[in-house]
């Protein structure tokens, strides 16, 4: 335990002049994770995947036709061609069109991702606040009846699949009492705010609850038994300022970490939901693409998500500066 | 004591039980009373599991709701009124403003989030009903009143971005802010550099007596009461063994276990053959000191010279910016001798890369230069292999006694495995033999054989760790604040182990540790070093009696002298 | 030093109780985690009588009529399975001469009369079974059964793969940091810059479906979380003063790894086991329902949800029910057992 008790450290540069050398150095460390995500989708769609010709080509059994489509489709050539137009492919952000209906697979996520961010953000953002809320509450009575009880309800609904949920759900509100659409999606937003996301939402962050609820719930218990909610006690502040101010002032700090390791899962989480409701989201086509062995955009999906989360993981990290003074970018 | 007046505190029949998992109690504090006066300064003495600091957080009720069980009988009357009557509320106008805490370890007891002005203007517009300017403008009156330089610049700064001796006087300005009556500091200096425990020791002296308030001071070091308390009160398991005034207590102290508190730690002044433990006391009937036979230690010019460090240096390599990298030199140019059977003391300030030196020797760390001659033989330049060989003949005991022997091990399987991979015994049998005489010769039963480190306390701990070395039978042991982590009666029942083993085998020690005190008592030779630099290297009575630097003076000085006879 | 409980007298047996014995003692005493551990052997040895054959052995027969009601409904109207039935005798509604278009037609007579004459045992149909019927007739409890077994199966494998290659690579990772920590590291980032359903999606639009594709997949997907966890364990661990106390009486680096430190990091591999099948098994079901998980001619919760989603609106909701609640005991139950584990492995403050 040899700690430097005794000298005495000079307040850091204030400001963010760090910062941007920071970044730099992130995005500089980017690229070799970002080539190793090229080279992982690469051998599985153009290696281990197969001949997509005969995938595509069906019933076609002459030869020469296949030979045809393999030119078309580039798969003829020697494996680092292919790597090279890959590479082209992403940086261009042009990757061909559909095996299957020949749209343009930039324009196809384009178009899908209002939908999907219609239902997702919402419900990421009434997951967390609701979350917080109750998790600060369930872990101001944490011993009580009340807290067990919670959180063997929590661990209950846990245990219930997703698809359970969406299947009576849509038959309960959709169905049976009529007060939703069971399905379909329309080109107004007003409309589909209104109408068609509703139900898809309140499903969402109702079984998304448990799970976080139960993470939160852990975080605050862990701020509340350290030293500094003692010295605020003593102070005499009363137990309702110790937990608002400080405990969860402190406990913002895990939860901006698990909402940055959420943020990029909301582009594709919704794929369940979508594909129930049929709403036309990026999720529903991945999941469509995937049965219809469309490698174009699974592959285009793949890279476009992981440079995402990465630049994701960048943001969150640059704002934990802001939440947490003891951070020093390194 | 002389007032007749109303104490201001009366903790009376005060017991406290904690609920252990399995539902067993346990009994921290049995049943006890006593007072403190107005305007003075009781200090509440024990070592570790005495109760002292659970009794003091009882007295703000700040114990853990869930398993502390206050006892019915239990009083405490702060200016006549009982503490533990009150409701919520009413306690919480007591806390912070008639009775202030401050704690021992400041950097985790502020709030990592907030500028220190927040934390101690929060206290002032609870309390006094300040707004918020007028709140920061006193915050830094305050932080000027303790000893804080360039109070407006650092009110803004975060708890991190202060060194332990800032935080801690932070802490003081927070719990001093509303004048309490009160001021409850629980070993508030025990984990600061000795330096800066002297100077918050003046500083809660001035301002005791600036503010008239009473302080009750929590600590296990006698030598700090014996310097600010004016009344002394000794627990033991839970039990006041002795109460009294300071006088009466240093000067004519009663019970055993108080004598041996007082004489068990090393005295700058004195040097016994051995430390004298609780034991002794007791047998000695009534006697306040022993009567004991003096050591004579030093290096003489015809010792056997068995180990030799030159220059040594080690640097670590600091990543900062996004192409540069800073040099840390934690040593810088370190040079000695070690002598047989003699023990060489390094002593130093934290930060001041007297465990680097350590650790470097065994080669634990890689060294940036120099030589270390052992049998002739540089052990830097050796290869993995070849220092295999040598590994056997230096080894180190940690400080930790928590943290340095496997929690998976039974106590046979750590002593048997240095025998394993050394091939010291041939065959099993041999080595449980070998293993179990040691347990016996550090003072451990047979049964420990089987029984695994967390059931035993920490100065159990300490002589299995030398026990583990003894296997090897090394000619050099490095003990690095090896009893810095123990209470004082323990230190001294591991000393003694360490001296015996020294004297029986004639190993050679390189004693490491902060306390100055105790280097002294168990160093033959002792250098002084600070920021990687060696300052000093002497005798060790020549340099207690006759500092050459600057440095070693200033350190000398800041020890706690204890009862000086006021 | 702040008040620290004294350590209590030791005790005076001759063999102390190990970490797994004081565990085990402590899970003893969690009522709830014993009667979750109860629950999971259960399930375990249904697994293994599924295997084995035992009991489910028939669960593709057809042994009930169309959409069966389960007991409890006995005396309900199938119209379902009377709709099928009226179809079935359909076939006996004499046929129109079609003679002039269907140059077959003068042959069907024939035909019939010769099927009409081969035995062909039938067993009769079941009105109900015990939890009902499918829509083929197949009994809902052999099948939730049967489902059972691939689930668990397929969770507990892929888990103990997952963790397998998590702990030996966070190990690995931990310890020697370096070099080879980079190589994993970046390893570990690759796989973790795509989105976990991504990555599964992605995995099985190569591979052709079956049980041990499903399996790999979810291993090579899922050993991250472990990894993760593993490796900060050994990089705690690598720097503590015991690790360096072995170093210094001369342990070499295999040993220091293997049998000084793994012994006090596998109580947190079994904690992410334990807690990996739970997570593989809800991803098995949702695989399955989507059609990539198991082939189509096992069964597996998965496929009985599928096929309940449109058995709801006709009114049929046991094979709904049979497979959600069962997964839900289950699941339930694992967790549970989960968070026992890992409170007798390491009891902390509540």
């Amino acid at each position: 335990m040899t700690s430097r008790r005794g000298a005495i450290t000079w307040p850091e540069n204030k400001k963010g002049n760090g910062v941007i050398a920071y970044i730099f150095r992130r995005l500089w460390q980017m690229i070799p994770t970002l080539a190793g995500v090229v080279l992982l989708i690469f051998f599985l769609f153009n290696w281990v995947g197969g001949d997509p010709a005969l995938v595509l080509a069906g019933k076609i059994t002459n030869p020469e036709q296949i030979a045809n489509i393999r030119r078309q489709l580039g798969v003829d050539e020697p494996y680092w061609y292919q790597l090279w137009v890959f590479v082209k492919q992403i940086v261009t952000f042009d990757f061909g069109r559909s095996w299957a209906t020949n749209e343009e697979v930039s324009h196809i996520f384009l178009t899908r991702l209002g939908p999907t961010l219609t239902i997702m953000l919402p419900v990421l953002v009434l997951e967390t606040v609701i979350g917080v809320v109750l998790a600060i509450g369930v872990a101001y009575v944490n011993g009580t009846v009340t807290d067990r009880m919670i959180m063997m309800i929590c661990t209950v609904a846990m245990s219930i699949s997703f698809l359970v949920y969406i299947i009576v759900a849509q038959y309960l509100f959709g169905f049976r009492l009529g007060w939703f659409p069971v399905q379909g999606w329309s080109e107004s937003y007003w409309r589909n705010v209104t109408t068609f996301a509703p139900l898809p939402i309140m499903l969402a962050v109702f079984v998304g609850l448990a799970p976080v609820l139960r993470l939160y719930r852990s975080f605050f218990l862990d701020e509340i038994n350290h030293d500094y909610v003692r010295t605020a006690r003593s102070k005499g502040l009363a137990e309702k300022i110790v937990m608002l101010k400080h405990v969860l002032r402190n406990a913002l700090i895990p939860i901006l970490t698990n909402i940055g390791i959420a943020l990029p899962g909301i582009f594709i989480g919704s794929f369940l939901m979508e594909t129930f409701f049929s709403i036309p989201g990026i999720g529903r086509e991945i999941l469509v693409a995937v049965n219809r062995s469309d490698f174009p955009v699974i592959k285009a999906a793949t890279v476009y998500l992981a440079m995402i989360t990465m630049f994701i993981n960048l943001l969150v990290d640059v704002m934990y500066k802001v939440v947490d003074p003891r951070v020093t970018l390194k | 004591m002389s007032n007749m007046e109303q104490p201001l505190l009366q903790v009376r029949n005060l017991g406290v039980n904690f609920r252990l998992e399995g539902g067993t109690l346990f009994e921290a504090v049995k049943n006890i009373s006593f007072e403190v006066p107005k305007n003075s300064t009781v200090a509440l003495v024990g070592e570790s599991g005495s109760g002292k600091s659970v009794s003091a957080m009882a007295v703000m009720r700040l114990l853990p709701r869930e398993s502390a069980i206050v006892s019915a009988a239990s009083e405490i009357l702060f200016e006549g009124s009982d503490l533990l009557k009150l409701s919520d509320e009413g306690i919480r106008a007591v806390r912070g403003k008639d009775v202030s805490v401050i704690f021992q370890e400041p950097m985790s007891s502020l709030n990592p989030v907030f500028t220190v002005g927040d934390q101690i203007a929060e206290i002032l517009c609870l309390h006094m009903g300040l707004s918020r300017a007028q709140a920061w403008r006193r915050a830094e009156e305050l932080m000027h009143e303790v000893g804080i330089p360039d109070p407006g610049l650092r009110i803004k700064s975060f708890p991190h971005e202060l060194s332990g001796g800032q935080q801690q006087r932070v802490m003081i300005a927070i719990a001093i802010a509303c004048n309490p009556k009160l001021l409850i500091a629980d070993e508030p200096t025990t984990a600061l550099d000795v330096t800066i425990q002297k100077q918050i020791l003046d500083l809660l002296a001035s301002l005791q007596a600036r503010h008239k308030m009473s302080v009750l001071f929590i600590t296990h070091d006698l030598a700090v009461v014996g310097e600010i308390a004016d009344h002394v009160v000794v627990m033991q398991n839970g039990e006041i063994k002795e109460k009294a005034s300071a006088k009466q207590i240093f000067e004519t102290p009663r019970d055993p276990y108080t004598k041996a508190l007082l004489s068990c730690r090393p005295n700058v002044d004195e040097r016994p053959m051995r430390l004298p433990v609780i034991a002794d006391f007791l047998q000695a009937g009534g006697a306040a000191r022993l009567k004991l036979e003096q050591r004579r230690r030093g290096y003489r010019d015809d010792d056997e010279i068995v180990l030799e460090v030159k220059n040594l240096s080690k640097h670590f390599r600091l990543k900062e910016g996004l192409f540069k990298s800073r040099d840390v030199a934690a040593v810088k140019d370190a040079s000695f001798k070690l002598a047989r059977g003699k023990t060489l003391g390094l002593v130093g300030e934290s930060g001041s890369g007297k465990t680097t030196v350590g650790l470097t020797l065994m080669r634990l760390h890689e060294s940036s230069g120099g030589e270390v001659l052992f049998d002739g033989v540089d052990l830097l330049k050796l290869s993995e292999a070849d220092f295999m060989k040598y590994k056997r003949r230096i080894q180190i005991v940690f400080q930790n006694p928590y943290a340095s022997l496997n929690p998976r091990f039974t106590v046979g399987q750590i002593l048997m495995e240095p025998l394993t991979i050394h091939r010291l015994a041939a065959g099993n049998r041999q080595c449980i033999e070998m293993a179990m005489a040691l347990l016996e010769r550090v003072g451990l039963p047979e049964e420990s054989f089987h029984k695994y480190p967390h059931e035993f306390s920490g100065g159990q701990r300490q002589r299995i760790a030398i026990a583990r070395c003894l296997t090897m039978k090394p000619d050099v042991l490095i003990c690095d604040e090896s009893v810095s982590a123990l209470d004082v009666s323990v230190q001294a029942q591991v000393l003694n182990l360490l001296q015996d083993l020294q004297d029986e085998y004639r190993m050679s020690y390189i004693f490491i540790s902060h306390d100055l005190a105790v280097v002294k008592y168990i160093s033959d030779q002792v250098m002084v070093m600070s920021d990687g630099d060696v300052i000093e290297v002497a005798n060790s009575d020549d340099i207690y009696l006759n500092p050459q630097q600057e440095y070693t003076r200033q350190l000398l000085g800041s020890i706690p002298r204890g009862w000086q006879g006021n | 030093m702040s008040a620290v409980l004294t350590q209590p007298h030791p005790s005076r047996q001759r063999h102390s109780p190990g970490l797994w014995t004081l565990a085990w003692r402590r899970l003893k005493r969690d009522r709830v985690g014993m009667l979750c551990l109860v629950v999971v052997a259960f399930f375990l040895s249904l697994m293994v009588a599924s295997y084995l054959g035992i009991v489910a052995g028939n669960w593709s027969n057809e042994v009930g009529i169309s959409y069966a009601n389960p007991l409890f409904l006995a005396g309900e109207e199938n119209l379902e399975a009377a709709h099928m039935g009226s179809s079935a005798s359909a076939a006996h509604i004499p046929v129109a001469d079609l003679s002039a278009v269907d140059p077959l037609a003068p042959r069907y007579r024939e035909w019939e009369e010769r099927t009409a004459r081969i035995q062909v045992t039938e067993t009769p149909r079941a009105e109900t079974l015990l939890l009902g019927g499918d829509k083929w007739g197949r009994d809902v409890l052999q099948k939730t059964i049967k489902g059972a077994e691939t689930s668990i199966f397929v969770g507990l494998t892929a888990a103990l793969l997952a963790t397998i290659i998590g702990t030996g690579l966070g190990g690995l990772s931990g310890y020697m940091g370096g070099r080879i920590g980079d190589v994993l590291e970046w390893f570990y980032n690759v796989f973790t810059s795509i989105p976990y359903i991504l990555l599964i999606l992605s995995f099985a639009a190569v591979l052709r479906q079956g049980l041990d594709t499903i399996i790999f997949i979810l291993a090579c997907t899922g050993w991250t979380g472990i990894y993760r966890l593993v490796r900060s364990e050994y990089i705690k661990h690598a720097s503590r003063e015991y690790v360096k106390a072995a170093q210094a009486i001369g342990a070499t680096h295999t040993r220091r790894m293997f049998v000084h430190i793994l012994p006090n990091v596998s109580h947190v591999s079994l904690v992410q086991l334990s807690q990996h099948v739970v997570q593989f098994i809800k991803a098995e079901v949702i695989l399955s329902f989507l059609g990539l998980g198991v082939p189509v001619d096992s069964v597996s919760w998965g496929t009985m949800l599928a096929e309940a989603q449109t058995e709801l609106v006709i009114g049929k909701w046991w094979q709904l029910a049979a497979a959600g609640v069962s997964m839900a005991i289950l699941v339930t139950a694992f967790s549970m057992l989960t968070d026992s584990l890992r409170d007798a492995l390491d009891p902390k403050m509540k």
